[in-house]
């Protein structure tokens, strides 16, 4: 599903956040990466939905080489792609149930399946009750289910997840985790940095470590550090 | 598609709204350069059609009594032909006369009813070997003396100002007007500028769910498009009113004998209006179409 050869990126100022990468990820894998800040996580993840070019190296993400991707398809590669993020970007001004239709509208779908569609998720990730709220009326815990609602509604091969417990309480990351780890169940590949290592130690699953842009740990049903 | 229709529509109005000062003004601004384009244009079409029988060197006409007999005409004709005062003539019957006439008032269809071809005075243009003005006048009372002749029209210095002025008028205007246009595109673009940067955490998302580039621009660009074409529709008023100033200025001027009135038809002020619309749409189209391709990272 993912595959990363020798992949470098060299940001402005030599700040190097990837060297030389190389990782193989498999359909329907949950796989954390790990690292102390600055060490490239971050920039993976971007790497992966094209939002960073690598510099040297090759990236497949499902099917396609992303090197030789012309930018008028990155569209089309980024509805296989949901993302969800520390501080959620949520539309502040559209309610629960708006901001998850927001993501279908905007690539097309027509409004019958919209319909039909938002209030199955919500229900999904357990916010039924709360489509007419606006994001500022719910906890954080619930916004990035919101969040999580809105990359997963059409229903995506990838989840690509950067810190998304980042600024919950232990209690609600589990609760965000069960979530995570029930999409990955249904088959979505699960892709997602972190710094909890509660939940990494807990989850059990496999675990990418990078330090300074490289890759020094890849083992699978791995721990924290 | 409907659904994307209903959204790009939604989108745009919403985005009008947010932004209402900033649109007022770009839509004023629009308004305002293209009534002086149009202005310009009007002026010039009006003094053109006013001296229109003055043109290509003719200095003087000497228009006949509708009644004149044949034998008048032949000793005017030669006159014309012999002087050498006289360096050519072109002679204008009744019934050219009366089709100049149709084309001359083409709005005012009970004006050109009222005569027929039998009344219509014919002419002699003559374009004299030397146009020096007291030559002209010179010439013109000798004319005006001769058996049959109605009455000399002489192009005088004041139609000759006429043409100076509109000349000036409409350069003076279409020159504020391109200064404008330009002031009209940076607006537009700055309104646009705005409500993307309104819209910035929207835009962000619809990149990050896989909106295509065209999804995310068009909103924009009908924006600024709108922006250019309700503009237009505010300068087209504009030119009636300015029609009419145009038409009560030459009609009510003695400087031009006997074809009197030389407006601007409607015909000629709506398709300056398209012509309007079009300008006001491209200029609204460019102006958005700079804003999205520079602010928008899409």
């Amino acid at each position: 599903m993912i595959r990363l050869e020798s992949v470098s990126k060299v940001f402005k100022g030599d700040v190097t956040a990837l060297r030389d990468a190389s990782a193989e990820i498999q359909r329907g894998e949950f796989v954390f990466l790990v690292g102390p800040s600055g060490s490239g996580k971050s920039t993976f993840i971007r790497l992966l939905n094209r939002e960073e070019v690598a510099d040297s190296g090759r990236i497949m993400v499902a099917g396609k080489d992303l090197g030789s991707l012309s930018s008028w398809r990155v569209p089309y590669l980024r509805r296989n792609i949901g993302c969800i993020f520390q501080d959620y970007k949520l539309l502040s001004k559209k309610t629960v149930s708006e901001n998850v239709a927001f993501g279908l509208e905007v690539i097309g779908r027509p409004r019958p399946v919209i319909k039909r569609q938002v209030p199955a998720i919500l229900e999904l990730v357990g916010l039924s009750r709360k489509a007419d709220r606006t994001p500022d009326e719910l906890s954080g815990g619930e916004q990035q289910r919101v969040s999580i609602a809105r990359a997963f509604v059409n229903r995506p091969l990838i989840l690509l997840a950067d810190e998304p417990t980042g600024n919950l309480d232990p209690a609600t990351s589990v609760g965000i985790m069960r979530l995570l780890d029930r999409i990955n169940r249904s088959g979505t590949t699960v892709v997602m940095a972190t710094h909890d290592r509660g939940v990494v130690d807990t989850m059990r699953r496999r675990v990418i470590e990078l330090d300074r842009g490289v890759i020094v740990r890849d083992e699978s049903r791995g721990v924290y550090d | 598609m409907i659904y994307r229709l209903w959204y790009f529509i939604r989108e745009t109005v919403v985005s009008l709204w947010r932004n209402l000062s900033l649109t007022l003004a770009a839509i004023l601004t629009v308004g305002i350069s293209l009534s002086l384009v149009g202005t310009s244009i009007l002026v010039r079409e009006g003094a053109d059609r006013a001296t229109a029988q003055f043109q290509e060197g003719v200095e003087f006409i000497v228009f006949m009594n509708a009644d004149h007999t044949p034998d008048q005409d032949v000793a005017i004709r030669q006159v014309l032909d012999t002087s050498p005062a006289i360096s050519q003539y072109a002679y204008i019957d009744k019934m050219a006369a009366y089709e100049e006439f149709q084309v001359l008032f083409v709005d005012k269809p009970e004006l050109i009813e009222s005569v027929t071809p039998d009344v219509m005075p014919p002419s002699y243009r003559i374009v004299p070997a030397d146009p020096d003005a007291a030559n002209v006048a010179e010439l013109a009372r000798q004319f005006s003396s001769q058996p049959g002749v109605r009455e000399v029209a002489t192009a005088t210095d004041a139609i000759r100002q006429i043409e100076d002025f509109s000349t000036r008028v409409s350069q003076v205007l279409l020159v504020a007007a391109v200064v404008l246009v330009v002031v009209s595109a940076m607006l537009i673009l700055n309104t646009v500028f705005t409500a993307i940067g309104a819209r910035r955490e929207e835009i962000e998302v619809m990149k990050l769910v896989g909106a295509t580039n065209w999804f995310v621009r068009i909103p924009f660009m009908l924006e600024g498009m709108i922006h250019g074409l309700i503009g237009a529709a505010l300068a087209i008023p504009c030119l009636f009113v300015v029609e009419n100033q145009v038409l009560s200025f030459f009609q009510e001027s003695d400087v031009v004998p006997l074809f009197r009135g030389f407006a601007v038809p409607d015909g000629f002020v709506w398709d300056t209006s398209l012509w309007l619309l079009v300008l006001g749409g491209t200029v609204g189209m460019l102006g958005s179409a700079v804003a999205v391709t520079r602010y928008l990272d899409v």
